[in-house]
């Protein structure tokens, strides 16, 4: 996969975030590192610059000394300590004198789990330094976020985008045009772990890439067509609307809860009046709480699904 | 001929029941110690949910010994008195003819209450000094009541078999019954069973007797054991009921599953309402039923049923105008046979998302998301590169065929 094969090895490799990069290259050079938050959006690089100033501290032998957890993977609070424990007891045996443990998507932990995290970082501290990888620090409790140096990550800029693409394609031999050039910017807006996955997936298909076959590659890969349902249900087809909801749900997986994130983004897009986004914003955000409440997606949402057909009708005869 | 095919096909060895294989293990290195001495403990006491094979494995243990088995059940054990009688003829330690005993003692739980208390330290003292091993099974070995007893044995769980064994075996009896299954009609049976193995063969003979096809359809009435035009009977007068209480009424008249009830309607409400307003009224009204249903299942409330009948019924009969654009039929709800289809789907997706995390730093969810769309398409369109991924995926073949099936 090419996000792997190009994720830099090296702080020096990392593209832009200069002023981060530069920072934990100090950290390098006095061979100390405090519990640090990686904040920011997807694919911005968090992740390689854990990764990265590990492999500069310990050099090639990095993987004894680091430990990657990811939060949304481990279940429960007590794997993540009982891991932590095992790896922060014994002691480093080089130069550094402390192991890193990476804790990737810390967001996604509980606030209990958060707390009982927070013991585990005081009593080893010794022997562990965390780094915690989110993409709200927001999200991340206060006496946690007492003990971690902030770093905050934003998206790459256009420039520094661009290059990174260029330097990949010229590497697997691509001839990219540049208006394909621009839709993957334009698609991927600043996360190169999309950028990247795009460009892959175009160049496997072999054709020239252009505009033309990025847009159909992602057209393919997202079948989370949430607006092409909306517009459905707008247009007074409910249940071809409904039969969209439920492929997506069922067939692809997705979750009640990023659909609905989705249809808030895209309500205010639609080309109805005012009166009736306010209207839809406050249904979905019923439907948003009654999911938390333990019903089920499909009939929650296809509630939402009808309300956009009444929407629909009102606004023809309006006009 | 009417045999119940719980018996037709019980399982004559331990090999032969499906499942648990640790368990099975347990129970094989217990019985050989028997050949040197009588070991530590002399009895041996395997618990878990109804119709997963305790009994039938201490029967198929027997039988895979060449023992007799001596059977007894809770009637005989009530009293000490009983126990000694049966336990004093049983634990001779060979028959007339040679053969090794076996004694079970089944079904521990029917021993109700504290008046029982004698048989159950009858039991105990037995166990202590028995010549021939001893079988006990229970649904819970942790009733209070067997504290003491438990102390004696040594404890096997029997737990519930996987949907794939049960489905695994129910097409086995298809196959030597002559009957032609869909693959869905025994998956949903498999699951309904949730582990019970009696209750899904039970069912399989039941849903297919006088039967040489078995579909999806056939099955879905497992819920309802009722008939096709029964459920459309209720679903049209719980659509065009007069009042609030006559749709209330349909429910009770017909013996008919809730949930599945509820898929009926809420699966054809949009064909019988045509109008936009009253569709979204009813709708609503369908939601607001889930609702109650949510809160029933994360209360554990029960009573709030009520109000679950109530918005799918009266609210729905309520919120139109019953003028129907001309008639209809009734459709099939197909949610229901695709969520079973789709569970086993996201499980296979969670894992090859797990793969794909560990090796791109991300978690399954992300890999879900942001990965898995793009490798579906390189893996349709490049077959040089489908074989370099799925290796340093480590994806086997099931998980490449599923990624190349689920066309995006
Ligand atoms: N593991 C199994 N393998 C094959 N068939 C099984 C299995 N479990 C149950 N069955 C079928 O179900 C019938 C009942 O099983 P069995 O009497 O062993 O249940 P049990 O676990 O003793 O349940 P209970 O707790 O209700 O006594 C068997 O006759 C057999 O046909
Ligand atoms: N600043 C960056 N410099 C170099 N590569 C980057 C940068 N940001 C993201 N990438 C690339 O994008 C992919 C995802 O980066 P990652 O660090 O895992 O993102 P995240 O911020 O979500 O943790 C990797 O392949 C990495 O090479
Ligand atoms: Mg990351
Ligand atoms: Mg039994």
């Amino acid at each position: 996969m090419w996000t792997e094969k190009y994720r830099p090895r090296s702080l020096n490799d990392i593209v832009d975030q200069e002023e981060i990069v530069n920072r934990l290259k100090s950290f390098v050079k006095a061979k100390n590192v405090p519990h640090c938050i990686f904040a920011g959006p997807p694919g911005t690089g968090k992740t390689t610059a854990a990764l990265c100033l590990a492999q500069d501290l310990y050099g090639p032998g990095y993987r004894e000394y680091v430990m990657e957890l990811n939060a949304s993977d481990e279940r429960g609070i007590n794997v993540v300590r009982e891991t932590v424990k095992t790896f922060a007891r014994t002691k480093s045996i080089g130069e550094v004198s402390f192991k890193i443990l990476i804790l990737d998507e810390a967001d996604n932990m509980t606030s209990d789990a958060q707390q009982a995290l927070r013991r585990t970082m005081e009593r080893y501290t010794e022997t562990a330094r965390f780094i915690l990888i989110a993409n709200y620090s927001g999200k991340i409790i206060e006496p946690i976020q007492s003990r971690c140096a902030p770093f905050r990550f934003t998206y790459l800029p256009m420039e520094h985008a661009i290059n990174w693409i260029k330097h990949i394609a010229e590497n697997e031999k691509l001839t990219i045009e540049d208006d394909g050039l621009e839709a993957i910017l334009e698609i991927s807006g600043g996360d190169l772990r999309r950028a990247t996955n795009i460009l892959q997936t175009a160049a496997s298909v072999g054709k020239p890439i252009n505009e033309e076959t990025i847009y159909s590659v992602v057209g393919r890969a997202n079948p989370s067509d949430v607006q092409g349902m909306l517009l459905t249900a707008l247009n007074g087809n409910f249940v071809e609307a409904r039969k969209k909801l439920r492929d997506m749900i069922l067939k692809y997986g997705l979750a009640g809860t990023d659909i609905i994130g989705q249809i808030h983004n895209e309500t205010f897009k639609l080309n109805v009046p005012d009166k009736w986004k306010v209207k839809l914003a406050d249904i979905i955000g019923e439907v948003d709480f009654r999911l938390l409440q333990g019903s089920n997606e499909e009939i929650q949402l296809s509630a939402l699904l009808a309300k956009l057909v009444e929407a629909g009708a009102d606004i023809k005869r309006g006009q | 001929m009417n045999v119940p095919w719980t018996l037709k096909y019980k399982p004559q060895t331990l090999d032969e029941v499906v499942g648990n294989k640790e368990a099975k293990d347990t129970i094989l290195r217990w019985i050989r110690e028997w050949n040197k001495k009588p070991p530590k403990k002399r009895a041996l006491f395997i618990y878990g949910p109804p119709g997963t094979g305790k009994t039938v494995a201490a029967e198929a243990l027997a039988n895979d010994l060449g023992m007799e088995l001596v059977q007894s059940n809770a009637s005989n054990y009530r009293t000490s008195e009983a126990v000694q009688k049966f336990a004093g003829i049983a634990s001779q330690y060979t028959t007339l003819f040679g053969k090794k005993r076996l004694i079970l003692f089944d079904e521990l739980d029917g021993i109700a209450g504290n008046a029982d208390r004698g048989g159950l330290r009858e039991i105990t003292e037995v166990i202590k000094v028995t010549n021939s091993p001893i079988v006990l099974t229970a649904n819970n070995a942790y009733d209070p009541r067997f504290s003491t007893l438990r102390e004696h044995c040594q404890l096997v769980e029997f737990k519930k078999p996987t949907r794939t064994e049960i489905e695994t075996l129910l097409k086995k009896i298809c196959s030597y019954e002559g009957i032609e299954a869909e693959v869905e009609a025994l998956k949903l049976i498999a699951e309904r069973a949730s582990g019970d193995l009696r209750s899904a063969i039970n069912d399989l003979q039941a849903l297919s007797q006088g039967k040489k096809r078995l579909t999806y359809e056939d099955v879905s009435w497992l819920s309802t054991r009722d008939r096709k035009d029964a459920v459309f009977k209720v679903l049209s007068d719980i659509f065009y009921a007069r009042s609030s209480s006559d749709a209330r009424r349909a429910v009770d008249a017909a013996d008919v599953d809730l949930d599945m009830l509820f898929e009926w309607i809420y699966e054809n409400a949009p064909y019988q309402i045509k109008n936009p307003n009253e569709l979204s009224a009813v709708m609503e009204m369908l939601a607001v039923a889930d609702l109650y249903r949510g809160r029933i299942g994360s209360t554990q409330n029960w009573e709030l049923i009520r109000y679950f009948i109530d918005f799918m019924t009266a609210g729905v009969a309520v919120s139109w105008s019953h003028k129907s654009s001309g008639w209809v039929p009734f459709k099939f709800p197909t949610r229901i046979m695709m969520m079973s289809q789709s569970r086993a789907e996201r499980e296979i997706l969670t894992i090859i998302g797990l793969k794909i995390g560990k090796r791109c730093h991300i978690s399954a969810t992300c890999a879900i998301k942001e990965v898995i769309p793009y490798l579906r398409i390189i893996f349709q369109a490049n077959d040089k590169w489908k074989k370099g991924l799925s290796r340093w995926f480590d994806l086997d073949e099931d998980m490449v065929n599923y990624l190349l099936t689920v066309k995006n």
